[in-house]
């Protein structure tokens, strides 16, 4: 028997989970190999599915940061072989409820009132799971809410969670584990920082604020009086999700104009905010019934230090890449290139560094960019799979930085591949050595 | 003439607050009834007529707290609606917020009579209380067909209900999470997983199989097999 709601509460439970996973892909690769004893042609891409669903079982399973970590690789398909990415998107989606009763309690913890004494009306049936919370629907004074809930637990099962997903992600990636300490603290600040609803709020006004002057994006209303740092209240979004959406077989025109609006509000965050709305995936978006884009989760906030902004932007607008001394010394300062590097290893690195530069930065070459051409991801996703091969690239490089902008913005390049959308990409250029707006109020 | 002083009668549940002020402030209950007595302005007699002893109020205590939860619980307008695994969530969360409210004193009746591998004696009076409760909450599971009626199981269903009542009071007593969130963790997935085990599952269709090919032994042996 199945028993969803069981989740594995203590960390001995989920290493057991992780244990089990492990056992099972080492039997695919057993599969794999006694297969392929008899039929030499046999690609690793069935061996691939059949890792990326054990391991999507597991996870889907330990909800949480793992279910989080889960969504983080699906979006980073960049840096993964495509079996796995297909089911990895499914984690984007529903995990299982929270009992009504624990509803109930969460809200006496931060209120001392129960929800149907805070709400007019208030659905004790979720209408979502997110990764680390699910959503409720409630009316207030004729207004409908959606009242966000957060799982308990969650914080403090992240470290550990984080620690125990540690191997297998990165196996994953075919990279090294012991090197890793210094991304995945950043993957845990940045979880950590989801964890804290209050936070969220604050942002969220506050980022709601900052882009108000961009055109077709709209954000709900925040209610920080009937939010606690376990709960969060806003306006109830009506729209479609993006799946939903092209089912109606959008006009180009429509495609286009919702794409831009996501372009602007990425852009428009990372070159004037400097801080962006790090979590592009599809379930944090809707289109709503006036066709414009609606923002509803801004859980994952990444602040972009001008030691990265300068030597990156740079390089991916200025020309720069067209002078071999002037990328080397950005790439030294993005840790791409490393202090003790042989000046081979400097070569080599110079190369393949530049080839993935010039790739991310081909939407900014021209005046627009057509995202539904599937060549620009077909190279993409060779350059990921070509470089998971490479024995140089077993130890990450890079500063910490890198793990959140790329996610962010082969996020939105996939979103926009989705939406077959052509966008003007000189909307919100990067303003090197410029003055910029500041967050502070 | 002899002076009357007309004193007041003291209330059981005025003992029973006086008796958990002073374990909390000396950290030691008092040395005999007669000397606590003396400290209320009360005879050793009127004691006597609430409680036994020192360890009787200890186990109202515990009985106290439980009826206060039912009564509150089902007092809630989503009662009726809730099914009986939401009924019992509901308990286990309101016995929990209402616990927080006197843990140290909670604390201290467990810890000082806690046996290992056993409820605590402490809460031998809780038991007849909850089982009832537990019994009412599994009778209406079992009408609206949400619970599997199995032969001589479900009448156990309130003792693996009690179980979970012991081990989640202990778990709540060594829980030192901020604001108790491991125990609210620790019931959802206990009563869950009970739950779940109380309804219909594969299980009980494999046993009504394998009862259906035992009856039809004959026509096996017909069929050959």
């Amino acid at each position: 028997m199945k028993i969803q709601e069981s989740m594995p509460a203590t960390k001995v439970e989920r290493s057991a989970k992780f244990v089990k996973t492990g056992f099972q892909i080492g039997g695919n690769y057993i599969k794999h190999y006694s297969k392929k004893l008899f039929n030499p042609d046999l690609t690793r891409d069935e061996l691939n599915e059949d890792n990326a669903s054990d391991i999507y079982n597991s996870l889907s399973q330990l909800k949480g940061s793992a279910l989080k970590v889960a969504q983080m690789l699906s979006m980073d398909k960049n840096a993964l072989p495509k079996a796995y990415i297909n089911k990895f998107s499914q984690s984007q989606y529903n995990a299982p409820p929270l009992s009504g009763p624990l509803i109930t309690r969460t809200f006496t913890k931060s209120f001392g009132k129960r929800p149907e004494e805070l709400f007019d009306t208030f659905n004790p049936v979720s209408t979502n799971a997110a990764s680390i919370g699910q959503v409720h629907q409630a009316t207030l004074g004729g207004k409908k809410l959606a009242v966000k809930v957060q799982y308990p637990g969650v914080a403090d099962s992240i470290s550990s969670d984080l620690k125990l997903v540690k191997p297998f992600a990165f196996r994953l990636l075919g990279m090294n584990e012991k090197e890793l300490n210094i991304y995945i603290r950043e993957v845990e600040e940045r979880l950590l920082e989801e964890t804290d609803y209050e936070l969220e709020v604050r942002r969220s006004i506050q980022f709601s604020k900052a882009c108000a002057q961009l055109k077709n994006v709209v954000f709900p209303t925040y209610y920080p009086e009937l939010s606690s740092a376990k709960i969060i209240t806003m306006d109830w979004m009506e729209g479609m999700h993006l799946k939903e959406f092209l089912a109606t077989d959008p006009s180009q025109a429509l495609r286009n104009k919702i794409g831009q609006a996501l372009w602007d509000f990425y852009h428009f965050q990372q070159h004037k905010l400097r801080a962006v709305h790090a979590d592009p995936h599809p379930g944090n978006f809707l289109i709503t019934p006036g066709k414009k884009l609606a923002v509803i989760d801004f859980g994952c906030i990444k602040e972009i230090p001008e030691d990265f902004y300068e030597p990156f932007f740079a390089l991916v607008w200025d020309g720069l890449m067209n002078h071999k001394s002037a990328t080397i010394e950005a790439f030294r300062k993005l840790e791409m290139i490393r202090q003790n590097d042989t000046p081979r290893q400097v070569e080599f690195y110079y190369k393949s560094y530049k080839e993935m530069i010039s790739l991310f930065s081909m939407p900014y070459a021209g005046k627009t960019f057509d995202f539904s051409q599937p060549q620009f991801f077909e190279d993409i996703y060779d350059w990921g799979e070509k470089i998971t091969k490479m024995p140089e690239f077993r130890q990450p490089r890079g500063v910490k930085h890198f793990i959140y902008i790329n996610r962010t913005n082969f996020g939105l390049y996939t979103i926009l591949n989705e939406l077959n959308a052509t966008v003007n990409t000189q909307t919100y250029k990067p303003a090197v050595k410029k003055e910029r707006m500041s967050m502070e109020e | 003439m002899a002076k009357a002083i007309v004193k007041p009668m003291m209330s059981s549940q005025q003992i029973e607050e006086a008796y958990i002020d002073y374990v909390l402030t000396n950290n030691e209950p008092p040395k005999s009834v007669y000397d606590f007595a003396k400290k209320l302005n009360i005879t050793e007699a009127e004691f006597y007529t609430f409680y036994a002893s020192f360890y009787a109020i200890e186990k109202s205590f515990w009985t106290g707290v439980t009826n206060q939860v039912i009564e509150k619980v089902k007092d809630q307008e989503t009662w009726p609606g809730y099914s009986a695994r939401e009924k019992m969530l509901s308990f286990f969360y309101a016995y929990v917020e209402l616990l927080n409210t006197k843990r140290s004193f909670a604390i201290y009746t467990l810890k000082k009579h806690s046996k290992k591998f056993s409820s605590p004696e402490v809460l031998s009076g809780v038991k007849p209380l909850f089982e009832n409760f537990a019994e009412e909450v599994i009778r209406d599971g079992l009408d609206s067909g949400e619970l599997a009626d199995r032969k001589f199981f479900s009448k156990r269903y309130k003792d693996a209900l009690w179980l979970q009542f012991t081990f989640l009071i202990s778990f709540w007593a060594d829980d030192d999470s901020p604001g108790f969130e491991k125990t609210d963790e620790a019931i959802e997935k206990g009563i869950n997983v009970a739950f779940d085990l109380f309804q219909h599952s594969p299980i009980d269709n494999l046993f009504e199989y394998g009862k259906f090919l035992a009856r039809n032994g004959k026509f096996r042996e017909k069929m050959g097999i």
